[in-house]
Parts: C-alpha cells; sequence; structure tokens
C-alpha cells in the first residue's frame, strides 16, 4: 500500500532539477479536423492553447468550430448544425526525459457545446394512408458534455515548430435536447452521437 | 512496439462507422379486445378492418379470427385517422367505425434511418353496433411493439 501511495505522490508530483516551472505558452492547430469538414459531410476547426508547466505538465485549452452539412442520397434527409465547442484539460510528459526535444502525453480533457441543428426532409406520401407528409425540425437546441482520454506524442521540427498526432477515446457524459424527437446524429467537437475514437495531426508553434 | 500497433489497428477498426437503426422501425398502434372487468377477450368471429385512405377506401387487417390483439397501421400526420371495422360470424354481420386522434411527432434516429414519426393518441371515439366503447390506454405510439394502445369494449351480449 505504501508503495503504491508513493508511486501516486511521484505521478502528481514534478521532477526535481533547476529548469524553471514556467516554460512558456503553445498554439497549435488540429489539421485532421480541417481535413475531414473537407473531405467529408463532417469536421471541425480547432486551435488550443497549452501551457508548459516545467516540461512535464501541460494545462490546455481547446476551442473550435464543429459543422455538418449532410445530404442524404437514400433516406433524402437533410441534416445542419454549426456550434463552437470548448474542450479544457492537462497532459502530463510521460518521457522519462522531460526536458528532451520530443514529448509522449497522456491526458484527460472535459468537453462541452451548446448547438442548434436543421433537418428536414423533401415532401412525401405516406405509403400506408397516401397523405402527403412533411418532416422537418427546425432549430432544435441541444447540450452535450463529453470527456475524453487520449494518447499523444509531440515531435520537435526546428526552432518553435512542432509536429503532434493524439488518439482519443470519448465519452458523453450528460446531453439533453429540447423536445422528445429522437436524437441527434452529429456533435459539434464530439463527432457522430454515439462515436468513441477521434484523432487529431497538430501543428504547434511556440509562443 | 508491435503490441501498441496491434491496439492502434484494432482501434482503427472499431472506429469504422456503422449504420445504427433500429432493429424494429414499425410504428403501429396495438388493439386488444377487453371484458369491462379487464380480462382480455378473444373474438371468435372474423375482423376485417378497412381504413379511408386520400384514394378512397382499402382493407388494412385482412380476416382476422380467433385473435384478442393486433395491430394496425397509423397516418404519419393526418389529424384523425377512420377505421370501419367489419365483424363477420356464422349469423353476425357487423360494422363499427372508430375515429382515433391524435398529434404527431417527426422521429430522428440518424441520416441512414427512414423518416418517421411518433404519435400521442389524444382521443377516440366510435360507434356501437357490436362495441360498447373503446378507450386509450397508452397514447405513446412509438416503435415499441409491445404496448397496447387501446382497448376495445365488445357489447357483453355480443
Amino acid at each position: 500500500m505504501a508503495t503504491s501511495t508513493q508511486a501516486q505522490m511521484k505521478f502528481f508530483t514534478l521532477q526535481k532539477d533547476s529548469v524553471a516551472l514556467f516554460r512558456g505558452f503553445a498554439v497549435s492547430f488540429d489539421l485532421a479536423g480541417a481535413g475531414m469538414l473537407m473531405l467529408s459531410d463532417y469536421g471541425q476547426y480547432e486551435a488550443a492553447l497549452r501551457v508548459n508547466l516545467h516540461d512535464e505538465w501541460f494545462p490546455i485549452v481547446e476551442a473550435g468550430l464543429g459543422k455538418a452539412t449532410h445530404d442524404d442520397d437514400v433516406t433524402r434527409l437533410y441534416y445542419s448544425t454549426s456550434a463552437p465547442y470548448f474542450k479544457i484539460g492537462i497532459d502530463k510528459n510521460m518521457l522519462r526525459d522531460k526536458h528532451g526535444p520530443n514529448r509522449l502525453y497522456l491526458g484527460v480533457r472535459y468537453g462541452f457545446t451548446s448547438y442548434k441543428i436543421d433537418i428536414a426532409r423533401p415532401n412525401f406520401v405516406d405509403p400506408v394512408w397516401q397523405w402527403d407528409t412533411g418532416f422537418g425540425l427546425h432549430d432544435v437546441a441541444c447540450k452535450y458534455h463529453w470527456a475524453e482520454i487520449l494518447i499523444g506524442i509531440d515531435v520537435k521540427i526546428f526552432g518553435p515548430l512542432h509536429l503532434g498526432w493524439s488518439v482519443r477515446y470519448k465519452q458523453r457524459l450528460a446531453h439533453s435536447e429540447d423536445g422528445d424527437w429522437g436524437k441527434p446524429w452529429y456533435v459539434p467537437g464530439f463527432g457522430t452521437y454515439d462515436s468513441k475514437l477521434g484523432a487529431t495531426f497538430n501543428v504547434i508553434i511556440d509562443i | 512496439m508491435r503490441k501498441w500497433l496491434m491496439v492502434l489497428a484494432a482501434a482503427v477498426v472499431a472506429s469504422c462507422t456503422s449504420i445504427d437503426c433500429p432493429v424494429n422501425s414499425l410504428v403501429l398502434t396495438q388493439y386488444q379486445f377487453t371484458s369491462s372487468d379487464g380480462q382480455v377477450l378473444t373474438l371468435l368471429d372474423t375482423l376485417t378492418v378497412a381504413m379511408t385512405r386520400k384514394d378512397g377506401k382499402d382493407t388494412l387487417f385482412n380476416k382476422g379470427s380467433q385473435i384478442s390483439t393486433f395491430y394496425l397501421p397509423i397516418s404519419y400526420s393526418h389529424p384523425e385517422d377512420e377505421l370501419v371495422f367489419h365483424f363477420d360470424g356464422d349469423s353476425l354481420h357487423r360494422t363499427d367505425t372508430l375515429w382515433v386522434k391524435k398529434d404527431d411527432y417527426p422521429h430522428f434516429e440518424s441520416v441512414d434511418c427512414n423518416a418517421n414519426f411518433f404519435h400521442k393518441l389524444t382521443a377516440i371515439r366510435c360507434t356501437h353496433n357490436l362495441l360498447d366503447s373503446v378507450a386509450i390506454h397508452n397514447p405513446s405510439v412509438t416503435n415499441d411493439e409491445k404496448v397496447i394502445h387501446v382497448y376495445i369494449y365488445p357489447k357483453t351480449d355480443d
């Protein structure tokens, strides 16, 4: 038990050396989400601001704009949403050499978004009763809270420029939707409603 | 390293998109013949149900016999459905009409799943040739096929 407690304390304490606690800021931009947005029906523009504490702990704020516009050829359903989202969390550099040029991160995030969705379908005929039928939901307000755990790497290219990758496991914490109409298909910043995995490819600049 | 690559490969496979529509997407209203003291009744005669469609009448439920419960379609967005019940036995030929009023709600699961409607029954009435009365038991009509929505009470002398 004593060994376990000591290990936990070691995890949460800073490595003792002569390097200063505050080591600066870094801004980053996610190219994976932007690429998804260009190549598919949904994705996000995301930027982050990270604080470097002793090259070991990295509190981070991520913010972005998540968008989806899907017009299904088969079901003829149209889905649209666009909203900002915010994530806050912290990463820990797991490498033994904390002050080296590269980093291996283990991190956690809490994410939140408040968004509105539009769902529509061209009028169609009720297949049994033959009445003309319209189908649509407009400006339905929704909220979504989630958590992420991630593993990531950060590689120094030259000067202040780094490149980073992360793989994330996402878990919904809470959600709410106005009205009893079903569930959203895409949530800004989170991805499709029941998705569990995500990834980022970041361009990082030390400032 | 090889172990990590296998974990990463498994994660990528698991992250592939899938179409996740409900197994049962049919939204039907379930009716049950019931006695005034709450006992489930079995219809000895033959029941045929017709409805007033936009293009005229058509048969919905054709010649059910020895039944106590049955499902009928509910219109997507018409405010009131009209159902004509024909009871036919050896010496019995009677007809009753039911009117079912409801509110209709668009229901969305995914862009991959067809547009659907859920309903809330608001009122029901009938003529009284063979039927004594009808009553809403559960007003919420969804894709839950276990729910009985309407009780039908036949006249006791029939």
